[in-house]
């Protein structure tokens, strides 16, 4: 019995002596690397090179063009339309979330009767899937019969409904209004979580030494907070930049393209009309823009943690 | 010690050796027994398989239509009704997720397997599929004479490049809904041609009748293309040019279509400027709900407003061809789902067999009365039972025979996002000659 159970023992040591330590990890650590790859980083690296044929699955094209599509790109006034429209979405929503999140969570982390309750169900729009979201806004903003123009006519602030969608100037900042809604909340749960781990003892200090509510939030609280807003500001634009459920249900990216985005132009290049080529590039367009807002806000937070230092 | 490290060892050989022993005697008893089993089972058995063998076996891809019955049903009777051929059903989603119908077929038909053999199609990818080579022509099957039984329009979306690549199967088109109770008294005649349109409707909407004089669908969506098809076509203008080589969407005839539709909100104002963001449903309820006089739309509105429960207007609803321009004809934008054969289908004969069939008279008569969808064949609007099981369908024939093509074109795809875009854009800023030779460049790009 003991001599059975020492050949695999005898075994396991040899093996070890056979592969370095360092290889021995980067055995262990194959699966794993090798399961990322093939769903991240495959896929990504097929897009590219996607980007660069005209592969389209009607004209059965499939053939190396190089850059064509990106020349094609740069003149296409649809595709630098959609990405104004992303832009200005993602600044203005992620701006508007911030600060609001940044209030309710000053509020939420002060103790008063009801916090669970009132946190728990701050929560209850950030659960609701973005379809159904999208779908009661369209009635909330409806032209003809929604309450939000009931609300504005009858307190005198508009003299005639408002055709909230219809009209170019007002279909992006109604859309931006329902993603604000949806997901303030889940900025305000990243910031309360940042706001609880300011130490009470400095905030004590500065009340000792005198100060007042607002000196102590913008001398104390907010530079320790930074960190964690440049990260929630961070994760927030990147996730609205990819905004498509909203516009596509609201609007479908009219009227006169006044609200067309870069997923939504994609969506219909890729699957509408089955360019795969094309419809790469834009995607491709895509992951470079949201490369540079991520790269831009990371070298803002190193600058921020080595001025701290 | 060598004893237990060996054991194993050479146990192992003597086991693997008996295994197979053990599989080949197996076989040979099961060959045996399976032997006797066919013989003690008879003929029946073997006669079935040797008929099934001789059935040509082809499949067949719709997107799945319900009504008293499916197109599972529809098939099985097909099967039953004769032994030649053996028809697989392969269900894509419903027509309401077109987009993955269409993405489903392309993938099946790009890979020229021959699966499916036959399938059905919506209208505006009939060109697509011809020019890709994966329709078959079907002019020999179906020569002049054949298809003068089927409605002219939906043949000649049908048609691509001269060749018939796709049978009318079923259709809908746009209409002109109008109320019954209002227009007694503005005159009580339906009009025929648009300024008479927006004169009554203009009327009812100052006398207090309604809230809207003219209801249509100006979202940036396929439907805006539908209407500025019918709204185009009832000048005399049309969106490609025979050829489908080149636009002639910035022509006078177009133009004038299109600012018509621009001043029934800024200038006529018998259409609120929420149009712009309505497609079909957004436009019915108003309609449904007594708001309103006239309304462009789909079939798929008379039943709602003919129910009680969700109708004000039950009773009161009357539906025509939709009005056209002082020497124009009325156009009606088609839809609807038509056949085709797929150019690798190794059981040509076969496909066409069913094709021949779920076309046929008899087949299109139960598709109406069982699924609700209209025929392609006008001579059934005059059958007996149609007329009493489904006395709309039957009153549209006279709508039908307007029906319109969208522009046919292998680049359809494209043609209709730069469509969609554009004329929302002419809508919106009233632009509508600068907007429309903006787009026509753009679809000259695409299609030339």
């Amino acid at each position: 019995m003991s001599a059975a159970a020492t050949v695999p023992g005898i075994g396991r040591p040899r093996l070890g002596k056979a592969l370095p330590s360092a290889l021995w990890a980067l055995l262990l650590l194959t699966p794993a690397f090798v399961s990322l790859a093939s769903v991240s980083f495959y896929p990504i690296v097929n897009g590219l090179y996607l980007s660069l044929t005209n592969t389209s699955l009607i004209t059965q094209e499939n053939e190396f063009s190089g850059f064509a599509n990106y020349v094609q790109l740069w003149g296409d006034a649809q595709f630098w339309n959609a990405w104004w429209h992303t832009m200005w979405f993602t600044a203005a929503s992620t701006v508007l979330e911030t600060v609001i999140g940044l209030c309710m969570a000053l509020i939420l982390c002060e103790a008063f009767k009801g916090r669970g309750l009132v946190r728990a169900a701050m929560l209850v729009p950030w659960a609701m899937p973005t379809v159904v979201t999208s779908k009661m806004f369209g009635w909330l903003f409806d032209g003809q019969n929604g309450i939000i123009n009931y609300i504005l006519l009858h307190a005198g602030l508009i003299d005639q409904n408002i055709n909230w969608y219809g009209s170019p100037d007002t279909a992006m900042t109604t859309i931006i209004i329902a993603d604000v809604w949806k997901t303030t909340p889940f900025m305000a749960l990243l910031l309360l979580t940042g706001l609880q781990t300011v130490p009470n003892s400095l905030i004590e200090a500065a009340r000792m030494d005198g100060a007042k509510g607002w000196i102590t939030f913008w001398y104390i609280r907010l530079p320790l907070l930074m960190p964690t807003l440049l990260i929630a500001g961070l994760f927030r634009a990147l996730d609205a930049f990819r905004v498509f459920d909203l516009v596509y249900v609201l609007t479908g990216g009219g009227p006169a393209d006044s609200t067309e985005t870069l997923s939504t132009l994609s969506y219909k290049v890729l699957f509408s009309t089955l360019q795969f080529g094309y419809g790469s590039a834009v995607s491709t367009a895509m992951f470079v823009t949201e490369g540079i807002i991520a790269l831009a806000f990371c070298l803002y937070l190193i600058r921020q943690i080595r001025r701290a230092q | 010690m060598t004893d237990i490290k060996k054991g194993p060892v050479t146990g192992s050989k003597p086991v693997a050796h008996v295994t197979v022993a053990d599989r080949r005697q197996f076989l040979v008893g099961s060959a045996g027994l399976l032997g006797a089993a066919t013989l003690s089972l008879g003929t029946g058995l073997g006669v079935r398989r040797a008929r099934a063998q001789s059935r040509a076996e082809i499949s067949f891809a719709s997107a799945a239509f319900f009504g008293k019955e499916t197109f599972g049903d529809l098939i099985k009777a097909f099967n039953e009704s004769q032994d030649r051929v053996l028809v697989k059903n392969i269900e894509l989603p419903p027509p309401s997720s077109s987009t993955e119908v269409y993405q489903g077929l392309v993938q099946q038909l790009a890979r020229r397997t021959g699966t499916p053999d036959v399938f059905s199609q919506d209208v505006i990818w009939i060109a697509g599929f011809a020019a890709a080579g994966w329709a078959l022509p079907l002019d020999e099957y179906f020569p002049a004479d054949k298809r003068s039984a089927y409605f002219s329009g939906t043949l000649n979306a049908c048609t691509y490049d001269g060749k018939l690549t796709a049978l009318p199967w079923f259709m809908d088109s746009g209409m002109f809904y109008y109320r019954k109770d209002v227009l007694e008294k503005h005159g009580g005649k339906v009009p025929e041609n648009w300024a008479d349109m927006a004169t009554i409707a203009a009327t009812a909407q100052k006398a207090g009748d309604v809230d809207f004089g003219y209801l249509w669908q100006g979202k940036q969506a396929e439907v805006l293309v539908c209407d500025a098809v019918e709204i185009i076509t009832s000048n005399n203008g049309a969106i490609l040019a025979p050829d489908g080589k080149s636009s002639l969407i910035n022509q006078k005839a177009a133009v004038d279509a299109i600012q018509f539709l621009h001043d029934t909100i800024n200038a006529t104002k018998i259409s609120p400027q929420d149009v712009l963001s309505w497609d079909e449903e957004p436009s019915r309820q108003p309609f449904t709900s007594g708001k309103a006089m006239f309304m462009r739309n789909w079939s798929y509105v008379y039943p709602i407003a003919q129910d009680a429960k969700a109708s004000q207007v039950v009773d009161k609803v009357g539906v025509a061809p939709l009005p056209s321009f002082p020497g124009g004809k009325s156009a009606a934008c088609l839809g609807g789902y038509q056949l085709g054969v797929n150019a690798n289908s190794k059981q040509r004969e076969a496909a066409i067999e069913l094709l021949a069939w779920l076309s046929s008279t008899e087949t299109q008569h139960r598709i109406a009365l069982n699924f609700g969808l209209a025929p392609t064949r006008p001579a059934l609007f005059q059958d007996e039972q149609i007329k009493k099981e489904q006395p709309f369908m039957a009153s549209l024939e006279k709508v039908f025979t307007g029906a319109t093509a969208r522009p046919i074109t292998p680049e359809y795809a494209k043609v209709t996002l730069a469509l969609q875009s554009g004329i929302s854009k002419a809508l919106v800023s009233g632009n509508v000659q600068a907007e429309m030779d903006a787009l026509s460049d753009q679809i000259n790009k695409i299609v030339g």
